[in-house]
């Protein structure tokens, strides 16, 4: 087969770098993936495949970096939408929707109470950490070191626009390390609002790590004894590993919890949800902007949440993420390579044994896209709905090619 | 020890960070780059033969020090050891002015009346180096000028990197997260760089690596000119192909973080 070429792509992104910082900005930008081998640009989607500008197919293991679930262009989550479109986007008010997806997540999810939605990640994990300061009336947030929760200042690494009082009432400890989160309350006795932390450990570049036994459980236990707030980031994995939450899967009781990339399969939608306890102080933190109550997208979210419910997602993305996860594996050891495959089935992540520098990695990932399979190199995969057998068949047949190259190019 | 006596009797004040960080970065990385003017000039080289034998001391009162050993026209450059004649500056902000082409007049000290021809050959090394970090107007037209440039001015803003890790209180964050890694900077067919981070220190050095973790390439020695400068948007340039980068991208995303901050302290 002929190789992709990414001509249209780089044509616009010559386009945009004259008017947009960076060309694209944050982890979309070129430089995370691998440029001269990736598409910038995309033209459409339809169930687990979309088309670059250039008119290149892919079947997509990164779904816009996690909120098509169900796949492209769903039919009964769009229609849904145009039907709210034609009633109006935005208005005044919140409309009915807005009850109606509440009073629906309260149902779904066994432990909390209430939500309130904002449009993005970073909006509910800023939200829930100013709740758990507002009910606790102290400073101090703990989070996992290397964890993302965000593009938020409290959470941002690196220096850009940031200044030092950002991180001043913000501390890390080492994933699977209770212990180490609890001499952070002992050292800042009295002014710790809660810890912060996702279902399992998923940094980029590095291998995805699960919570060793009782580990969020002894979180669980730490926030008790001191009386402060647990909240559950379950932005990236929620919805994928089960459909109560995350905290469902892995068994432990958060007091907060956000959600956003499964809730609306493409449209913009986040929620941050809490117990009885934490409703005042919720109330009590000013929480809007202006597309917070934007009715399209809660009409979307409350179809893709029944669809999910409606037809197993769940169960079917376990299935084809642990296909492809046992394939990758094997048609890795057939060319004489040794990989990592980490995270659960629905949130995949393969890195190379031995290997710090990722250029294998890169390499493998380069050719798949230029081969028709979108999978990152740095970042977890997504699993949706829309994968099938016949896809991830299609993706194990270009992985083995891909394989193949790497093992001629580095050896073992 | 006598300089925080003489602080709280307020006989000194404390230089500014900024005063400190650019007085290392003064010592370290701009005079740091006079061992690979030698090896890129040959009438650098020449000039460094003539001083002979000598490990010149350039210190600075309650800031940094180095000493610059010579010795068959080459030079090593050591942040600590013996010396057989120093310079000494008063503040950190003299030292700073003299770099920036202020009239600032250094005390020798030990025996300089020893060695008073290395001490008087100094300044015209110090102007050859000058003249290709700081160009004449249409030196730049010069291909193997360009490319001399631009290796000093790497090397310089890679090795400058070190005082910002260990002066710069807003660096301290990002420094204390830094992993032990290797990069290198090329521009095929021109000049190569590299830094090696282990423990928080930042070494910079001329020349490939063996399987560095990240490797920057970049186009041509106008697009490493530009990002000298810091008129290439970094980002923009990997997504156009001007600029390469593979291996570990976040140590590169990392260490950007230091090395986009260099041009804050020296121009």
């Amino acid at each position: 087969m002929a190789l992709y070429n990414f001509t249209k792509s780089n044509e616009l992104f010559q386009r945009a770098t004259k008017v947009v910082p960076s060309g694209i900005s944050g982890n979309k930008n070129p430089a995370f993936a691998v440029p001269g081998s990736f598409p910038y640009y995309a033209e459409r989607g339809e169930g687990c495949r979309y088309w670059d500008v250039d008119g290149n197919e892919y079947i997509d293991y990164l779904a816009g970096y996690g909120p098509i679930v169900l796949g492209y262009n769903d039919p009964v989550v769009d229609a849904a939408a145009e039907a709210q479109r034609k009633l109006g986007a935005a208005f005044n008010h919140p409309t009915p929707r807005a009850v109606e997806l509440a009073e629906k997540l309260v149902t779904m999810i066994p432990l909390i109470d209430w939500c309130a939605f904002g449009k993005n990640g970073s909006d509910v994990t800023a939200y829930a950490v100013q709740t758990a300061r507002e009910h606790t009336q102290r400073r101090k947030i703990l989070k996992v070191k290397g964890e993302y929760h965000g593009s938020q200042s409290w959470s941002r690494s690196g220096l850009g626009g940031l200044i030092d009082s950002d991180f001043e009432h913000v501390h890390d400890f080492p994933w699977n390390d209770a212990s180490a989160a609890e001499d952070l309350f002992r050292k800042h006795d009295g002014d710790v609002a809660g810890i912060i932390i996702a279902p399992y450990h998923h940094p980029a570049f590095a291998n995805q790590d699960m919570p060793k036994p009782g580990f969020l459980a002894d979180l669980r236990r730490i926030c008790d004894k001191y009386e402060a707030v647990l909240i559950l980031d379950d932005v990236r994995a929620g919805f994928r590993l089960d459909l109560r939450g995350s905290h469902e899967y892995f068994d432990f009781k958060p007091d907060l919890t956000c959600y956003c990339k499964a809730m609306a399969n493409g449209y913009a939608i986040s929620a941050c949800c809490g117990t009885n306890l934490f409703k005042p102080a919720a109330s009590r933190v000013f929480f809007t902007g202006t597309y917070y109550t934007s009715a399209v997208e809660q009409a979307a979210s409350i179809a893709c949440l029944d669809e999910l419910a409606k037809t197993d997602a769940v169960g079917h993305m376990m299935k084809m993420g642990t296909m492809l996860q046992k394939g990758m594996k094997e048609r890795a050891e057939a060319n004489g390579l040794e990989v990592t495959i980490s995270g659960p089935p629905t949130l995949p992540f393969m890195t190379f044994a031995n290997e710090t520098n990722f250029r294998r990695s890169q390499r493998f990932s380069g050719e798949a896209a230029r081969r028709g399979v979108l999978l990152h190199p740095h970042h977890n995969w997504f699993i949706m709905r829309a994968h099938q057998p016949k896809d991830i068949k299609k993706t194990l047949e270009v992985a083995d090619e891909c394989f193949a190259i790497v093992k001629k190019e580095f050896g073992g | 020890m006598l300089t925080p006596l003489l602080t709280r009797a307020g006989l000194h004040t404390p230089p500014t960070v900024r005063d400190r960080v650019r007085a290392g970065m003064h010592l370290h990385a701009v005079l740091g780059a006079l061992p690979h003017l030698v090896r890129l000039d040959e009438e650098a080289a020449g000039i460094a033969r003539q001083m002979g034998k000598v490990n010149l001391e350039f210190r600075v009162f309650d800031g940094p020090k180095v000493i610059l050993a010579f010795e068959d026209g080459r030079i090593g450059l050591r942040r600590d050891g013996p010396s057989c004649v120093g310079l000494f500056f008063p503040s950190c902000s003299a030292l700073n002015q003299m770099f920036d082409g202020g009239k600032v007049t250094p005390i020798p000290f030990k025996n300089f009346v020893g060695h008073l021809k290395a001490l008087q050959l100094l300044p015209k090394l110090t102007d050859r180096l000058t003249h290709y970090l700081k160009p004449p107007a249409g030196a730049l037209d010069d291909l193997a000028y360009r490319a001399k440039h631009i290796e000093l001015s790497l090397l310089v803003g890679l090795a400058a990197t070190q005082d910002l890790v260990e002066y710069d209180p807003k660096v301290l964050r990002v420094a204390r997260e830094l992993h032990d890694a290797t990069m290198e900077y090329e521009v095929p067919g021109g000049p190569v760089a590299h830094v090696r981070i282990a423990h928080g220190r930042i070494e910079a050095g001329a020349g490939h690596l063996q399987d560095p973790s990240t490797t920057i390439t970049i186009k041509d020695l106008d697009v490493a000119l530009g990002l000298l400068l810091g008129t290439v948007d970094t980002f923009a340039a990997n997504g156009s192909g001007d600029i390469r980068a593979s291996g570990n991208l976040h140590i590169a995303d990392e260490f950007n973080n230091l090395f986009d901050r260099v041009g804050l302290y020296l121009k």
